[in-house]
This record gives C-alpha cells, structure tokens and sequence, in this order.
C-alpha cells in the first residue's frame, strides 16, 4: 500500500514521561456510548409512545453527550491554553489562537453544533411542525454534531494511542492496547450511528432492494477502512461491526423489557413496551471478508484495494443478506432474538411489516445496475476510508 | 411566499411569508364550546396550532355537577383511524380553581379531528367530543434575535471548522513539540481556502434544502375551496371547486357538503367597506359543486360573501369571494329563513350595546367592561320589546336560540358561532356518533330535547374569543313570532 511521509523541521525538546491511558478516553466512549443509547431510545419512544418533550430520558441521554463533550474539550482547551504544562502544549495544536489536541476542537465543534441545533429546531417545530422525519435540516445538524463529538472522540483516542506506540515500556505497549480497544469501540458506535442514519433504507421489508445495498455501499466500507487504516489493528472492521451487531440485538433485547403505550394516535396496533429497532444487517461478514482481504493486500495500491473491497463489500453483504431477509420474514424470526414480533403503534394491519413481505423488490436489470452502482460507491468510500485512516494514522496531537 | 436572504451555514436566517389563516371561520383558529354530557357541563377551549403537526392547547371549566377527573384524546372525526384512539391524558385541575382544567394534545395530521373528553365523576362516567379542524394556517418568519443567534453561532461554526481544517493540517501530524514547517504552513492555507469553499457549497446545498422542504410545507398551509360567484339579475351561482388532496382526513370534495341546520350553506354577504348591510342567506345545491340563490333587494356595491358548508368528514370551512351588487338589481322578497341588517356604516362611529329593530323591539348586548384578545367569554344578547320587556313569543332560529357572526373590519376574521359554540353542528354530531342524514340532523339530541321542552329564551348566549386586536363588528339573530332579527353591535378588541 502506499505510505505517507512525515516531513518535521525546527524540533524543540520534550521530557519523556510515562504513557497511562487518559482519563479523557474512557469519558469520551461514555458519551459517544450515551448519544448511541439516547439515539436507538429516542426512536423507540417515537415507535411506542409517539409523542415527546424536551425532557424525555432519551433526550436526556443525547444531551449527557454534549455535556461530557463539554467537560472534556473545555477541560482541555483551557488547561492546555492557560495552563502551564508543556507536555500537553507539545501535543496540541492552534486553532483560533486556543491550543488542545485536534480531537478535542474538533468534540467541541461537534458540541456546538449540537447547541445550535436546538433552537434550530425549535424554531423548526413553530415554523413547519413537530418531527415527522428524522432526516430535516435542524435534525442533520444535530446527528452532524453528535459524529464530530464522536470522530473528535476518535482522534483524541488516536493522537494518544500513536504516542503511545513510540513508548516501548511495557507501559506503553498496554496504554497504546487499551487505547486501541476504546478507538475500536468508538469506531463500532460511528459504524452503528451510519446504520442508524439509514435505518428508513435498511428495514427489514426493504432488504430486497437495491436501494438498502447502494445506501450502506455509500456509508459503511468507508468507515470500515477509515478504521482498519488508522488502528492498526487487522480485525478493526469486524470488531466495529460487532460493536455494531451487539448494540442493535441488545438493543431488541432489552427495550422490550420496558411498558409503554401509545400517546398519539390513531393506534392500529396495541403496543404494550418499548418498540426495538429491526436486527441488525449482517454487515459483520463482509467486514470479516474485508479484513482477511485488507491483511493480504499491504502491498496493493489503495484504489486496486478499493476496487476489490467495494465489489467484495456488496456481493458478500447481498449474499449474506437477501437470504437472511428472507429468513426474517418466517415464523422461525418471530420471536425475542430476531424481533420481527414488534411494531410501531400505528403501523396498519395491510402493511407490508405487518404482512412480512419486501416493499418494491427489485430483480433483473434494476438489481444488477443498483448493486453494481453500490459496489463503485463502496469502492470509492473505501478509497476515501483508506487515504483518510492512513493520514489519521500519523496524527500525534 | 417570500423568503429573505439567508446568512452563512444552515442555521443563519431564514424568512418565510406570513399567509392569511384562512379556514373554517376566517382567520378564527380557536375552537370555543360549550358541552353537555349527562350532568356534566363543560366550557372548552380548543387553542389550535397554527403548525401542523403541532401541539393544541385545552382549557376547560366544568360548571355542571362536579367532576373527578377529566381525560383527553386526539382522534381523526371519521375513517377507520377514529375508532383506534390512543391512550387518554389527565387533564390537570388547578390548585387554585377546583373546577378548571387544563391539558395539551399532538395533532399529527392536518385534517378532520375530534377531542374526546372522558369525565368522571360522582354521577358516572361520560364521553363526549368537540370538532376541530387542525390546520397549518401559516408559515413563520424568523424573529431577528433567533436569527442574529443562530448566524452567529453559524458563523462560529464555519470559521472555527476553517481553523480545525488548518490545525490538523499543519500540526496534528508533528511529532509533539515540533514546529509546522512552511511547507505546512502553505498546505494548511490551501486546505482552509478549499474547507471554506466545501463549507460555501453545503451552505449552498442546504438552502436549497431548506427551501425545497419550505416550499413544500406552504403547500399544505390551508386554502379553502375555491369559489367563482357569477351573478346575473339578481340570480347568484357559487361555483366551488374540487380540491385535489388525496389525504382520506384532508379530502374535500365540492359535491360532500353535510347539511347544517337543514341548508348546505349558510352564507353572509356584507357590504364594504362600512359594513352597513349585512344578509345571512341560504343557498341551495343546484348541481354538483354550483349553489343558488334569488338575492333579495340589497344596497348596491361591493360585498364580501363568506359561505359556511361542512364536508362528509366533518371538516368545516368558510368559502370566500366578493362579490358587486348593481343598483339596478331588483331582488326577491327575503327568504322565510333569511335575515337582514342595515346598521349605521362604520365611519358613524361604534354602534352600542343596544340596537334598535325595524319592528320596534330592540337587541341589547350586556357588554364586557373590557375585550381582550384571546379571553374566552360567553357574549350575552337579550332581545327586549317596545316596552322593553323580555320578547315572549321566542323561537328557533335554524334550530338554534340564535346565531352570531363576529366580524372584524379589516375582513381578516369571520366567525359564525351558535350558543353551544364556534364548532359546526354536523361536524358535533359525528364526533358524538350521531347519524347525519341530511333531513332531520339539525340539532345533537341534547339540544334537541331543550328545544323541545324548553321554551327558547329571550336571552342567549355566545362562547367565544377574539383572534386579533382591532375593530369588530358582531351580527346577532334571533327570532320572535316570525320575525328573525338581526342586531348588530361594535366592538373594540385590545
């Protein structure tokens, strides 16, 4: 694969000192982990209740994000532009005349954002109307918000975990292993708040569709080789799909768990608990398929890998898939585990989730054409994923 | 529609058109009713949204035998959705007045809707239901703070994704400690420009987003049907036109008109601009979508006619036109349930609290000391003969003790209200399972039974509110013998 060079110049001194894993990690997976739980919450109190306020616990949950962010940023600015260590000046950078590490301007961003969402969409509400879509342009800045917090997340875990790996200790060696394993985990979320974006493209009833396959081929290699590139890890995409796979099904095991009924009507099915979000798409598989590929292909030039892993991405996802939605739609699913027992309070008895069976199926042409347009995005996501992860590769601050 | 000019990023400003809130009544969202279930007596106000979907604001006071508790529902008037209500809310009862209530509700959808009151109390359990037509009325322009906040904060969020883009750039990579080279430095220029233009471009894309979604919200602000008045001699036709939304709550046809107190249409034509001659008159369908009248003999000049009709869903809405009547129209003789008014014209001055009737009888209206925006009250007419005394031979007028209409003089609100309120009679019934068979539906059963056994009061009684501060005036008809009156008072709303 191609390598990136890093050109330094005017080095000035730093004292060594010993790596531990920063306090600043753990609470950042903490909130990145919250928005991902106040998220899937949020939708199943809409699917089961119907009707919200500002103050609904979900909400909650996604707000305790922003103030985490909040915490750690602000923390860090100041300390780093007011304070008088110089261990942490040498790992920040300047931006609007503030020092911290990029990760954390960049959480801070993601949390301003979120702030200017709420007024945005309050106004939104008065201006055109409660929420009947997730996708409004007050809603894509807050989710805008929520994935810098998290990518900011990322590369505060990323600047950390690469100057760790210059420490040698043994220290060193199980801080950088510790730090892996939270970026991997962040990583994991941002490949389930992808899912969650597409959820409306990805249901169930859709995955007959190429329009579910063209939508993940767009956002989720370029993840998945985004984390491969930047962790060093050969299993980095199956382990964020895990993330991701766990996440959903414990999500369907355990909001059930909790009663609820509707608010808002009109009621055509009797919802009784919290509604769960459809079982994960078995993103898993092609994700170990574009591991053991990534492994064997470090000396390929980045689009020959893209090529392949795009073609690679969505013909082992349909082949996995299709079958699997098939499946979904049998009585063998309908149970706890599979979760094609619960729906929305409103969802009619004549529709095709109740029915069980596939909204416009494609077949012929139209499959072919919309899963060869998915494989050229997965493959033009992954060389992104892939140039970008290398660049994050070598960020130390 | 017109839209201002909107600043940097998504968030800056964005301004919107105000439309006129045009629908059932004319620029009267609010839903006033007085209700009667078993015992139970209860004054509701129904606070529209002016959005939809959006959240509709419930106040009631219970002034029959006393309530427990009193339970609230939202659902669609007609269609298989209205017999799947969701779970009811509790109202919540003031701490400080034991008999008032209050309480909000999500009304999802635009269309026919109905609130459900579920009351309890020591005489039993009750269900009864008032109408209300939830509509997005108009558009919102963005006040100046929330837009000078949001630009800023919009600004904010650009210039500091500018520096981030030059920070990781320049020095995200270095070794700790070392400093960007000035090849670096000229990168880290170069990424900031390119960021900047990214940024112009999502900015750029998210205006028209933002007015695509714009756009396609003014469409479902609400219009009434439209209606083309052709009169010739004193013949007027009404021709309504179809609506094309498919919506099964929304749909309104121009051949679905429900009758109401016995007639599809209950029309007002008032002349302009000093409102000195005012007609409540009623025609009939003559063909599908085409109403028809014989005028009678009015003042020439420019009328406005509002014509009241509630279509098979229970969606009341006041069709509007204008229309000019020549002085050399010879009109028919007023209809048996026809009225007029010839009031003194608004620049005379503000009429009084008690009008004088052709037949020497006279309407006094027992005035509030003040009229306030907003204030619901239940305005108190009393029709008095030439010597003062209450009238005595009172009866119904289209089924009810009478009729009002508050009209405010600029033409922005029409509302034609009755004693139990501002919703229409047919739109009550169905709310309250009540069989509409278009020949004897013109009162609720309750309703029905007083005005069977009770003797129709001189004096009568109208719930209602005013939108919209400014100058109105009210037309009031009541009957005695065989005489319908119609009395006519001014008002300054503050």
């Amino acid at each position: 694969m191609a390598t990136s060079t890093v050109s330094v110049s005017h080095s000035i001194a730093v004292p060594e000192s010993r790596s531990t894993t920063p306090w600043y990690t753990w609470l950042g997976a903490v909130a990145v982990t919250s928005a991902s739980i106040g998220g899937a919450w949020d939708v199943s109190w809409h699917r089961s209740i119907g009707r919200d306020t500002f103050w609904t616990p979900a909400h909650m949950a996604i707000y305790a994000c922003g103030v985490l962010a909040a915490i750690i940023c602000g923390y860090l600015i100041l300390v780093t532009s007011f304070g008088s260590s110089q261990k942490l000046k040498a790992s920040s950078v300047n931006v609007l005349g503030f020092r911290a590490p990029l990760g954390a301007f960049i959480a801070a961003w993601g949390g301003i954002a979120m702030l200017t969402s709420a007024p945005f969409d309050n106004w939104w509400h008065n201006a055109y109307g409660l929420d009947v879509k997730i996708v409004s342009p007050p809603h894509t800045l807050l989710i805008l918000g929520i994935r810098a917090v998290g990518v900011g997340m990322l590369f505060l875990t990323l600047a950390a975990m690469n100057r760790a790996l210059k420490d040698e200790t043994t220290g060193g060696l199980q801080t950088s292993k510790n730090l892996q394993r939270i970026f991997l985990y962040i990583g994991g979320l941002i490949v389930g708040g992808q899912m969650f974006f597409l959820l409306e493209y990805t249901w169930d009833i859709h995955l007959h569709s190429a329009s579910a396959y063209v939508a993940m081929g767009i956002a989720v290699p370029m993840v998945f080789a985004m984390l491969s590139q930047a962790s060093r890890f050969p299993w980095a995409a199956t382990s964020s799909a895990a993330v991701y796979t766990v996440f959903a099904i414990g999500e369907i095991l355990i909001l059930p768990l909790f009663p609820a009924e509707p608010k808002l009507g009109p009621v055509f099915y009797p919802v009784t608990h919290m509604v769960p979000a459809a079982f994960p798409v078995l993103i898993l598989v092609p994700a170990i398929v574009l591991d053991f590929l990534w492994q064997r292909t470090h000396r390929w030039k980045f689009w020959q890998v893209a090529l392949i892993s795009g073609l690679l991405f969505v013909t082992v996802l349909v082949i996995v898939e299709w079958p699997f939605a098939s499946f979904l739609h049998t009585l063998a699913a309908q149970n706890r585990f599979f979760g094609t027992i619960y729906f929305d309070y409103n969802t009619r008895p004549t529709s095709a989730a109740i029915r069980h069976v596939f909204v416009n199926p494609d077949s012929g042409s139209a499959l072919f054409g919309g899963l060869f347009r998915a494989a050229i995005y997965a493959s033009i996501g992954t060389w992104c994923g892939l140039s970008f992860g290398r660049w994050m590769r070598s960020v130390q601050r | 529609m017109k839209h201002s000019l909107r600043g940097l990023f998504l968030v800056c400003v964005c301004l919107l058109c105000a439309a006129h809130p045009v629908f059932a009544h004319v620029g009267s969202k609010d839903v006033f009713e007085q209700v009667n279930a078993g015992p139970y007596k209860l004054f509701v106000i129904i606070r529209m949204p002016t959005v939809i979907p959006g959240v509709a604001s419930i106040e009631v006071r219970s002034v029959g035998a006393p309530i427990d508790s009193l339970r609230i529902t939202p659902l669609p008037l007609t269609g298989e959705a209205s017999k799947h209500p969701p779970t009811s809310d509790e109202m919540k009862r003031s701490s400080t007045d034991q008999a008032f209530y209050t309480g909000s509700l999500w009304l999802m959808a635009a269309g026919s809707w109905q609130v459900r009151f579920g009351i309890a109390g020591v005489m039993g359990n009750q269900t009864i239901s008032v109408p209300v037509a939830a509509v997005a009325v108009s558009t919102l322009k963005m006040q100046r703070s929330i837009g000078a906040v949001l630009g800023t904060l919009g600004v904010f969020l650009v210039l500091s994704m500018a520096g981030i883009v030059a920070a990781s750039v320049r020095e995200a990579r270095l070794e700790p400690g070392a400093l960007p080279s000035p090849t670096r430095k000229r990168r880290a220029f170069i990424a900031t420009a390119a960021s900047l233009l990214l940024m112009a471009a999502a900015i750029w894309f998210g205006n028209k987003w933002w007015n695509v979604e714009a756009a396609s919200y003014s469409t479902n602000v609400f219009r009434p049907l439209r209606i083309d008045p052709v009169l010739s001699g004193n013949q007027l036709e009404l021709i309504v036109h179809a609506d094309g939304q498919a919506n099964e709550h929304r749909a309104r046809s121009n051949n679905d008109f429900l009758l109401d107190h016995g007639h599809p249409m209950h029309l007002y034509a008032i002349r302009q601009p000093e409102m000195d001659a005012a007609f409540h008159l009623h025609p009939a369908l003559a063909s599908p979508g085409v109403f028809h009248i014989s005028l009678p003999a009015m003042p020439p000049g420019d009328y406005n006619l509002y014509g009241d009709v509630v279509h098979a869903n229970g969606f009341p809405e006041t069709l509007i036109a204008k229309v000019t009547i020549s002085s050399k129209m010879k009109g028919a003789p007023l209809g048996l349930e026809d009225a007029a008014a010839h009031p003194q014209p608004l620049s005379q001055g503000e009429l009084g609290t008690s009008f004088k009737l052709p037949d020497g009888y006279a309407m006094i209206w027992d005035r509030p000391a003040t009229v306030s925006v907003g204030t619901a009250y239940s305005f108190r007419f009393r029709l008095v003969d030439a010597w003062g005394q209450p009238a005595k031979d009172m009866q119904p007028y289209l089924g009810m003790a009478g009729h009002a209409a508050f009209v405010k003089i600029d033409s922005t609100v029409f509302a034609h209200t009755h004693p139990e309120g501002s919703a229409a009679m047919p739109s009550l019934m169905l709310a309250n399972g009540r069989a509409n068979d278009g020949s004897n539906m013109t009162m609720s059963s309750d309703m029905k039974m007083d005005m069977e056994n009770d003797p129709i009061s001189s004096t009568v009684e109208f719930p209602y509110g005013f939108p919209s501060a400014g100058r109105y005036r009210i037309f009031v008809q009541m009957k005695h013998g065989s005489t319908v009156e119609t009395g006519v008072f001014d008002t300054t709303v503050r």
